[in-house]
């Protein structure tokens, strides 16, 4: 990346699907919603979490 | 029942395509598709019942891109996000071919190349000045919700794809910023979290800059969202138009016709709104207020992130009698070619002005008709196709890429610009990578860096030049008298 946005991958703890949230989003106290069940949670609580990232 | 009404909606229709007395109507959704409906080429019916949010309207948008149909399709029985009956059909894929673009501003279907880009661009110069006409007389304020009436989920909303967060309104938001007296309009996503709340996503920098105005103020702004007008309309707000640009008086000069306006319900004469939309919402952007919108399926045909975004509430919902519900087929050819057309326009603009030399110019689909511009020119000396992409990048803020080619080369024509960029470039010296560029809010690669490609043949060196045949020699060719029959008659 040369400066976009960052991005990581959340996997529900609920279905266990993972969809795609923005950087904004990884340590802020906002509940994160699936896109497939509609299970709300936080970052922290994610199935997997992976925030590779290259500078 | 909505299916009965819905089926004589279409036979008053086009009654209501003339005003009384054998005068034309007003621009509007409606009397375009009174221009289309009996071409089915053109435009498709589905009577069944769909569900928008189980995807049966992307489903079906879907297999007819994958059979290259892009047919406008109107939905006459879709399920609103309570899961019931909506009184509103819904139509998708307005701009689905270039042809069709054209047609729309006045143009003959064989002007749907370069034409049609520089005539959008002749358009943002005439604007017509808005004409005011009070509530009682605006189509679009006959029916008039308010309080919890007001109800987003009463609208046919399609969830597009299969990781989107849920349904989206694709269409245009309307606002002003608190000091000055003039509209923006842009398209902005509106996901309706609750009947009385959405979500939004907003990515150009003016209505960006108005939301942050209001939010200095910690005042409320008051917007107002349009789910449907005539395509013209919306291909005038499109343009990369100067701040404190009234895009109503944009819009007239594309409509080819003054935008009717009206007092809003909410604000009266502070806030004015189109007459002859479909369906307008008027609410409250909330100052400070964020809620989690995303991921959706953009123009980049990739997921956008989840991520945080402002807050809508409504204060009103008006319709004209019979309005339908618009919806945009996002990552697909008329998302792409509504934006493209005219940033191709905005493109060839700058460079006539600018440089005089410019011949064409295309954003490709294979860019997402977006993200990269071919750009041909007549070159007459060395570093004019660098100072054409810097002006191209200059003016269109998300492009990633630019591709300059000789006038030699058919910029509608990928093989040919790809050939040049095979056989006429030289890396180090004709692609230049500019970086710290403003960095794009969609998910791409190259981020905040941007790329210019000079494929135009080197006149500094001696170079190969390309093959032909003979012009004269394909001139005298008259293929019916040269070629010997097949047999069986066919030729």
């Amino acid at each position: 990346m040369s400066g976009g946005m960052r991005l990581w991958w959340s996997t529900c703890p609920k279905c266990k699907k993972e969809f795609v949230v923005a950087w904004e989003l990884r340590h802020a106290q906002y509940k994160l919603i699936c896109p497939f069940c509609d299970h709300r949670y936080l970052p922290e609580q994610s199935a997997k979490i992976d925030e590779r990232h290259t500078e | 029942m909505a299916s009965s009404m819905k089926g004589t909606r279409m036979s008053e229709k086009k009654k209501t395509s003339r005003k009384a007395g054998g005068g034309r109507a007003p621009k509007s959704l409606a009397t375009y598709l009174d221009q289309i409906r009996d071409d089915p080429a053109e435009f498709r019916t589905v009577s069944r019942t769909v569900n928008p949010m189980n995807f049966d309207v992307t489903g079906l948008l879907g297999v007819l891109n994958l059979r290259r149909e892009y047919p406008t399709v109107q939905f006459n029985n879709p399920l609103d996000m309570h899961g019931k009956p909506s009184k509103f059909p819904i139509v998708a894929n307005l701009w689905g071919t270039r042809e069709r673009c054209a047609e729309m501003v006045g143009l003959k279907r064989s002007e749907a190349g370069v034409r049609l880009g520089t005539l959008l661009c002749e358009r943002i110069d005439r604007k017509q000045k808005p004409v005011v006409i009070p509530g009682r007389a605006a189509p679009v304020q006959q029916n008039v919700l308010t309080g919890k009436k007001a109800d987003l989920w009463m609208f046919p909303v399609v969830r597009h794809f299969e990781m989107d967060l849920g349904g989206v309104m694709l269409m245009g938001l309307i606002a002003k910023p608190p000091r000055e007296d003039f509209y923006n309009i842009t398209f902005v996503k509106v996901f309706p979290e609750a009947p009385q709340r959405a979500g939004l996503t907003v990515h150009t920098l003016h209505m960006s800059r108005i939301l942050r105005e209001w939010e200095a103020r910690k005042e409320r702004c008051r917007v107002a969202y349009v789910l449907g007008h005539h395509p013209a309309f919306w291909l005038g707000t499109l343009n990369n138009t100067p701040w404190g640009d009234n895009e109503y008086a944009t819009c007239g000069g594309f409509l080819q016709e003054p935008v009717r306006l009206t007092p809003s319900v909410s604000w009266g004469k502070d806030f004015l709104v189109p007459a002859d939309a479909e369906i307008v919402i008027e609410g409250e952007i909330l100052p400070g207020e964020r809620t989690v919108v995303n991921p959706f399926g953009d123009i980049s045909t990739q997921y956008q992130a989840q991520q945080l975004g402002p807050v809508m509430v409504p204060k009103a919902v008006t319709y004209r009698d019979g309005a339908i519900y618009q919806d945009i087929f996002s990552g697909h050819r008329e998302h792409m070619l509504l934006g493209s057309i005219p940033r191709e326009g905005t493109i060839y603009n700058q460079l006539k002005h600018k440089m005089g030399n410019v011949t064409a110019v295309h954003m490709p689909y294979s860019g997402c008709a977006r993200f990269t511009a071919y750009v041909s020119i007549k070159k007459t000396e060395e570093g004019q196709a660098k100072t054409a992409g810097l002006q191209a990048l200059a003016h269109v803020p998300n492009l990633n890429a630019v591709v300059v080619v000789d006038d030699t080369v058919n910029v509608f024509n990928e093989e040919e610009v790809l050939w040049a960029v095979n056989f006429q470039v030289e890396p180090r010296r004709d692609i230049t990578v500019i970086e710290n560029m403003r960095p794009t809010s969609d998910p791409r690669a190259m981020g905040a860096a941007r790329v210019i490609i000079d494929a135009t043949r080197p006149t500094h060196i001696a170079f190969p030049t390309k093959l032909k045949v003979p012009q004269s020699a394909m001139d005298r060719v008259k293929l019916d008298e040269w070629l010997d029959p097949v047999k069986g008659g066919a030729r």
